[in-house]
């Protein structure tokens, strides 16, 4: 196994904002949890952390407490991946397996089409070391894995006996369900969320839970009979085959049968001469025709594996990946969108926007001012709501026609960090309200936004959703968030975006992408700079709040 | 006492400035308002969520009446070196509490203005002629030079604020430095303390006949 889970580093890609949850416990990120909905784990995906650090490294934690949990790379292969491995540690790097980058623009659409590399080759090839190889070479952000194991069909009971006794052909293309596989994979080519199913290689079936994933810059697609289905052949955009000699393969494979698998050595060879074999010779070997480049000794090969990372950084440079910049050039003085809600601007709002955005505040009245800024603004938002009338009796024996909220179910959703500033604020206003948590960072090397961790509310489909963020400048976190909401199911119109200061940039963007997300803000700034934050603004929100600005500031 | 039957209505401002002049204002309303002032006249109400729901109104209620407080334009440099154009809000301001029910406002205007000096004045009616007078005040020292939030949630008659502003007067408060705030006020009061004391500004979140006298009662879990 490539991947030697040993040093630990910072994952945070962040605005100087090393994200200590993250860092300090990547076993409890994705915890499964009765309440609340997995995140996106699509299966590796890699941000590049390697040569960015936070400013403010000085007080942050760069050792971990305790030893990472060791594991192995996350595949969508059920047996190899447990719920809670979706972080690892290659190297000098954190490899996220769950997470997905900006692909959608402006629009709402995707912009960049993610790189697809197909590899093929015989059982126990190495074709997964390969792909581990590209995914550590590649040093690009999001990779996802996807592996064709997890399709194999449901079995009947009779084939269920028939494979105890090693007399079902797994090597056979009848074996997997072509359809679906090529259904996932053009759903993940187009950015779109996809349940990948789980099998089950005990009872043969797949399992009730499925695993959520998500498209990816480059998406790696590995299985032995990957180039099989002329379908999924024009799809890929790369294609790899891995060439090992036939001996090394089936050392390798009764050494995993026999020794992790517990199978007998009979059994292994009986079902190595009967499918594996002729299989490969009928199905497998013919696929090398396909294939763009073909890999002698698999993992091994580093000039191979060198080679295919260079051409899929080329393809990717050509297909560009600046989403930010982008939406910086959209707006074109245009009047504010009717999506937009901006608090009334009394003297108390300007005052506090002084406060706030005064640069010699100090921390303790920065705080005290933004949450009374932040406490209107939600009771704002929460007056957009629809309502209906609504009768009463009172005390006083006369009835009452006042008005009462439609909306039942409320929900939080805060975008970390700055947003989470906000949850205070609509905790005090809303009862029992559920609050849910998106982290995006903003990649120091790229600009781009990043979303690293999710945790909604299961039902959250059934929800009015404050979507929460201190500052929108160019809307690019703001979109990717009401992306993931619609993901999940919310309906558009069921979601408000609510912040304390947006641009007019990052309005339009969002107005323009959701025109039916409520924008709620209690000042507009008309510009934004070249570091993407707001002009005159209020600088970086978060730093200020929690007091981790960079300390060589001044 | 004669506006009660016939004014069961929604006023907006420009009805209210005929009938009471500059001095009385409306706090702008909304669904999110208006519902909070339902859930308030709510006989079903338990004693926490009428707590909970009370303190929003009050913050809003106290927020809006700070906007009447003096402030003077600023310039500040944002942490982007830009220059924004501000407010600062002015100095010298004090809070007075009418006791008892004008205490569930204290807090409101503490969770706006950290170190504000809050006084207190106590009026008692009387049972039998409904004639207030003041029992107990305690202002700080200086209130004559400074604005003054009165604050008390419900008038059904304006006897109360009445008296409350004999007493600044006799501390030498100036009228036009008083802002009261209110929650629920009756026409009737409105007219009556705007007659009293032409000069006082008003803020309150509703004018309607009924006043929801249980207010006190219920914040303070006494009834």
């Amino acid at each position: 196994m490539s991947l030697k889970l040993n040093k630990f580093e910072t994952p945070s890609s962040a605005s100087s904002d090393s994200d200590t949850e993250l860092a300090l416990e990547p076993e409890q990120v994705f915890l499964d949890d009765e309440d609340y909905t997995r995140a996106p784990a699509s299966p590796t995906t890699v941000p590049n952390v390697r040569t960015y650090r936070p400013p403010s490294t000085g007080s942050n934690i760069m050792k971990s407490p305790r030893t990472p949990r060791v594991r192995t790379a996350s595949m969508s292969q059920s047996n190899k991946r447990t719920a809670a491995g979706s972080i690892l540690h290659a190297d000098r790097r954190t490899i996220y397996t769950a997470g997905r980058p900006p692909w959608y623009n402006c629009t709402g659409g995707q912009e960049v089409e993610p790189f697809l590399i197909g590899i093929c080759g015989a059982s126990a090839s190495g074709k997964t070391t390969v792909a581990e190889k590209i995914v550590e070479s590649l040093n690009i952000p999001w990779v996802t894995i996807v592996s064709m194991d997890s399709f194999y069909k449901v079995l009947t009971e009779k084939q269920h006996i028939a494979s105890m006794h090693n007399e079902y052909n797994f090597d056979h293309p009848d074996a997997f369900d072509m359809d679906l596989l090529v259904g996932v994979l053009q759903r993940l080519r187009e950015g779109k969320k996809v349940e990948v199913p789980i099998y089950n290689y005990v009872t043969h079936s797949r399992e009730n839970r499925t695993k959520t994933m998500y498209g990816a810059n480059v998406i790696i697609f590995e299985g032995i009979l990957a180039f099989y289905n002329t379908e999924v052949l024009k799809l890929l955009d790369m294609k790899v085959f891995v060439d090992t000699d036939a001996d090394i393969r089936l050392a390798r494979r009764l050494r995993r049968d026999i020794v992790q698998r517990g199978r007998d050595l009979e059994g292994v060879l009986k079902q190595y001469m009967t499918y594996v074999k002729p299989s490969y010779q009928s199905y497998i070997a013919p696929c090398m025709a396909h294939a763009d480049i073909i890999v002698p000794r698999g993992g091994e090969n580093k000039v191979a594996i060198s080679l295919i990372v260079q051409h899929v950084h080329k393809q990717l440079q050509l297909r560009g990946f600046k989403v930010r910049e982008k939406l910086a050039v959209a707006h074109i003085g245009q009047p504010v969108p009717d999506s937009l809600y901006v608090l009334k601007d009394t003297p108390q709002v300007q005052g506090l926007h002084t406060f706030i955005r005064n640069k010699d505040t100090p921390r303790d009245e920065f705080i005290f001012y933004s949450k009374r800024l932040m406490r209107l603004v939600i009771e704002f938002a929460l007056s957009l709501m629809p309502y209906s009338d609504h009768s009463v009796d009172t005390p006083q024996g006369i009835p009452y026609t006042g008005r009462k909220c439609d909306v039942e179910k409320i929900c939080g959703v805060s975008i970390l960090r700055a947003g989470e500033t906000m949850e205070q604020a609509v905790c005090d206003v809303c009862k029992d309200i559920r609050i849910g948590k998106i982290l995006i960072q903003t990649n120091q090397q790229t600009d781009e936004p990043e979303l690293y961790y999710l945790r909604l509310p299961k039902d959250i489909k059934d929800y009015q959703v404050i979507l929460m963020d201190a500052t929108v400048a160019t809307g690019a976190a703001a979109i990717m968030a009401i992306r993931v909401l619609l993901d999940h199911d919310v309906p558009e119109t069921n979601i408000s975006l609510v912040s304390l200061l947006m641009a007019e940039i990052g309005v339009h963007s969002i107005a323009y992408a959701f025109p039916q997300v409520k924008i709620v803000t209690s000042a507009l700034d008309p510009e934004i700079n070249e570091k993407f934050y707001v002009l005159p603004g209020i600088g970086n929100f978060g730093d200020r709040y929690f007091g981790t600005e960079p300390a060589d500031d001044e | 006492m004669d506006l009660i039957d016939s004014d069961i209505r929604q006023w907006d401002a420009n009805e209210i400035k005929e009938q009471f002049g500059d001095s009385l204002m409306l706090l702008p309303s909304n669904n999110n308002i208006k519902e909070l002032q339902t859930i308030l006249r709510d006989n079903k109400i338990n004693l926490n969520d009428f707590k909970f729901y009370a303190d929003r109104l009050i913050r809003l209620v106290i927020e809006e009446s700070l906007n009447k407080l003096p402030f003077t334009d600023c310039e500040v440099v944002t942490p982007t070196g830009a220059l924004y154009k501000g407010l600062k809000y002015g100095s010298g301001n004090c809070g007075v509490s009418i006791v008892r029910s004008g205490e569930a406002m204290e807090q409101g205007l503490r969770d706006c203005c950290r170190s504000i000096r809050i006084g207190k004045i106590l009026v008692e009616s009387d049972n039998d002629t409904h004639e207030a007078h003041v029992v107990y005040a305690k202002f700080p020292e200086d209130i004559a030079k400074r604005q003054v939030l009165l604050m008390y949630p419900i008038m059904s008659t304006g006897n109360t604020v009445k008296q409350a502003v004999n007493v600044l007067r006799q501390h030498g408060v100036k009228e036009e430095r008083i802002i009261l705030s209110n929650l629920f006020c009756t026409p009737a009061a409105a007219q009556a303390v705007v007659d009293y004391v032409p000069k006082m500004k008003i803020l309150t979140s509703e004018l309607h006949p009924i006043a929801p006298n249980h207010f006190g009662q219920k914040y303070f879990g006494t009834d």
